[in-house]
């Protein structure tokens, strides 16, 4: 019943706050310090480790607040980065416009396809969102992605001239393009640790514990567990404007069905309870198949780690390699407030 | 002029058919929803495909590659399963997509992601429907599930096994405590389902186009079978699955349709789930 000691221990005012500082502090530090140390195809490896973490974050609020298994995220990384594409060439509203935009398109058709399975068990939700990642799998490979063309799907064919979306004017190298992103992330980790510290994450606790209970005291289940489709969806969509901004065009090849699915298994093997679990997803989902890359290891047998990691995450651990991390600091902090008590 | 594109569709929707009834054996009697399920196939017909190759006879090579798969589905049920059996049926559906990576990238790593084709003997007999030519290969599709359909309910309703495997879907516990060995009828389970979606998935490389991803990921409409059958009924699943291939096939002929025809299953799924919601109950899991 840990989740019940967490709820009810005092927090005094200020440790919030010296949190977010200590974030803010540690998010400058890295802005800078990656780009400077580390070579182009690094920063780029970890400006999409930023993204997906952002994405990463969301599959875990799902499953490790509510139990709910979505099997779908990266399509909706498509459907966001699709919005930002099409409005970007359409319109050539403000970058931050188009994200925000991108974030709410996706967040009405996140929540479409949580209606109706979402009444039902939780296992139609995994199924269902399954099913639609791979259908727009295959929407996405037929219609490809807008590249400045004209009409609804904004194709441009034969002659036309092909553009790349622009990035925006605060990051427009590699290292900016970085900070900009990992700004982004933070504030979209915010939101949701935000939802997940108030009343909606107070329902979501609830709901995890037992359905039953949480409908008798008085919490809407269905409308609950909407809000935080809601939310994921919305940063998800978010992720994906990152994504379509970060090389300007967007790859049908990179939102397969399997890509999915992957996502939700790098998520299990970080940690799904926490946040920390997220940017450890982000991490093994887009740098640690570079590093792979790198030693000269077949990109394939990524898959088999991941398979092996997923049912090992499912089966015995549930809190990922998080939940591990924060065992250790636990420990170390015990261990070193039994040397000052004695 | 349609009509072609219905015995195509047909055909594969009976594999589509085939594939979802073993899936829901498997999740009637374990509360398994095995979604690696395509992966074996895929796995069964590389194999063959890669025996073939190499000189073996045919019909050697595709009981070894459904031997495989079986194999593979009994290790991971006799070992998972037990640890899994007392979690949430979504739990033990998650898992078996870790399962599904796994095949998949040894598979891709082994093989790599080139089209291949499989070729079986029965391709080249068959026999003229009024005007359309039926091939053998898709008349054994279709009666193999239709066969499996009736054989599976009438098994599960008349033999000790089958009232076994229905006494373990309701309560594992229970029915260990009365004797039966569940274990043992777990691993016939696993072993069938295995096993059926080696022929699935040996058929569908034949029919349709032999490469690791396309195969693990026919998944999703087998799973859309059994969404029609609401994971408990036979004969819905057998419907469904017909209906999701039709759906898929008679879409070719016309341009504005013809991509997006894969993405049937999933708006078959969705269609009947609202449906299925219409009262508006909401579901609860059991509170522990």
């Amino acid at each position: 019943m840990t989740t019940l000691t967490v709820a009810v221990r005092r927090r005094s005012a200020w440790r919030p706050a010296a949190g977010v500082l200590g974030v803010v502090a540690l998010l400058v530090i890295v802005g800078f310090v990656v780009p400077a140390v580390f070579s182009v195809f690094w920063v780029r490896s970890f400006t999409t480790s930023a993204i997906y973490a952002i994405a990463c974050a969301g599959v875990g609020l799902l499953y490790g607040r509510l139990g709910l298994v979505s099997l779908g995220q990266i399509a909706l990384v498509g459907v966001g980065g699709w919005i930002t594409l099409r409005l970007g060439y359409g319109t050539g509203l403000p970058y931050p416009i188009l994200l925000l935009l991108a974030g709410a398109g996706t967040c009405v058709i996140g929540v479409m396809v949580g209606i109706p399975s979402l009444r039902l068990s939780g296992l139609n939700l995994a199924i269902v969102t399954l099913m639609f990642a791979g259908a727009f799998a295959i929407v996405f490979n037929a219609t490809g992605f807008p590249n400045g063309g004209g009409g609804f799907l904004g194709r441009a064919t034969g002659s036309v001239q092909r553009l790349a979306l622009e990035r925006p004017t605060l990051g427009r190298g590699d290292g900016g393009y970085f900070r900009y992103v990992l700004m982004v992330a933070a504030l979209m980790f915010g939101l949701l640790a935000l939802h997940v510290r108030s009343r909606p994450g107070r329902q979501w606790a609830a709901i995890r514990q037992s359905e039953a209970g949480a409908l008798a005291s008085g919490v809407d289940t269905t409308r609950s567990k909407l809000w935080a489709l809601a939310v994921v969806s919305f940063t998800t969509g978010v992720a994906g404007g990152l994504l379509a901004a970060n090389a300007g065009v967007l790859d049908p090849g990179n939102f397969g069905a399997s890509e999915s699915i992957v996502l939700f298994a790098v998520v299990l093997i970080g940690g799904a309870f926490s946040l920390l679990g997220g940017v450890l997803g982000g991490l093994l989902s887009q740098a640690f198949p570079s590093l792979l890359d790198e030693i000269g290891v077949n990109g394939n047998l990524i898959l088999l780690v991941f398979g092996v990691g997923l049912v090992h995450a499912v089966s015995t651990a549930p809190q990922g390699i998080a939940g591990q991390l924060q065992g250790l600091a636990a420990l170390v902090r015990r261990r070193v407030g039994a040397l000052e008590d004695g | 002029m349609l009509k072609p594109f219905i015995v195509t569709g047909l055909a594969v929707g009976s594999l589509y058919a085939l594939s979802g009834l073993g899936m829901l054996v498997l999740y009637r009697t374990t509360g398994v929803l095995n979604l690696a399920y395509g992966a074996l196939g895929a796995m069964a017909a590389l194999i063959s495909w890669e025996l073939i190759q190499q000189g073996t006879e045919q019909w050697p090579s595709y009981a070894v590659g459904v031997g495989a798969a079986t194999a593979a589905s009994l290790c991971y049920g006799g070992l998972l399963g037990p640890y899994l059996a007392e979690r949430e049926s979504v739990v033990k559906a998650t898992a078996s997509l870790g399962f599904a990576l796994a095949i998949l990238g040894v598979l891709n790593w082994y093989w790599t992601d080139d089209t291949r084709t499989l070729t079986l003997p029965t391709d080249t007999s068959g026999f003229d429907v009024v005007d359309v030519r039926v091939s053998t290969t898709q008349l054994i599709a279709l009666a193999l599930a239709v066969v499996v359909a009736v054989g599976t309910s009438v098994y599960l309703r008349a033999s000790g096994t089958g009232t076994e495997m229905r006494a373990l879907a309701d309560d594992r516990e229970l029915t260990s405590m009365l004797g039966v060995r569940v274990r043992r009828v777990e691993a016939l389970a696993w072993g069938v389902s295995g096993a059926l979606a080696g022929v699935s998935g040996l058929l569908l490389a034949d029919l349709t186009q032999l490469t690791a991803n396309s195969l693990t990921f026919l998944v999703i409409p087998a799973l859309a079978a059994c969404v029609v059958g609401r994971f408990r009924s036979l004969g819905w699943t057998l419907f469904g699955g017909l209906l999701v291939g039709v759906l898929e096939a008679v879409g070719t002929p016309y341009d504005w349709i013809a991509d997006y025809r894969s993405a049937a299953p999933f708006v078959v799924a969705i269609v009947v789930v609202l449906y299925l919601q219409r009262h508006k109950t909401v579901t609860i899991g059991a509170a522990r």
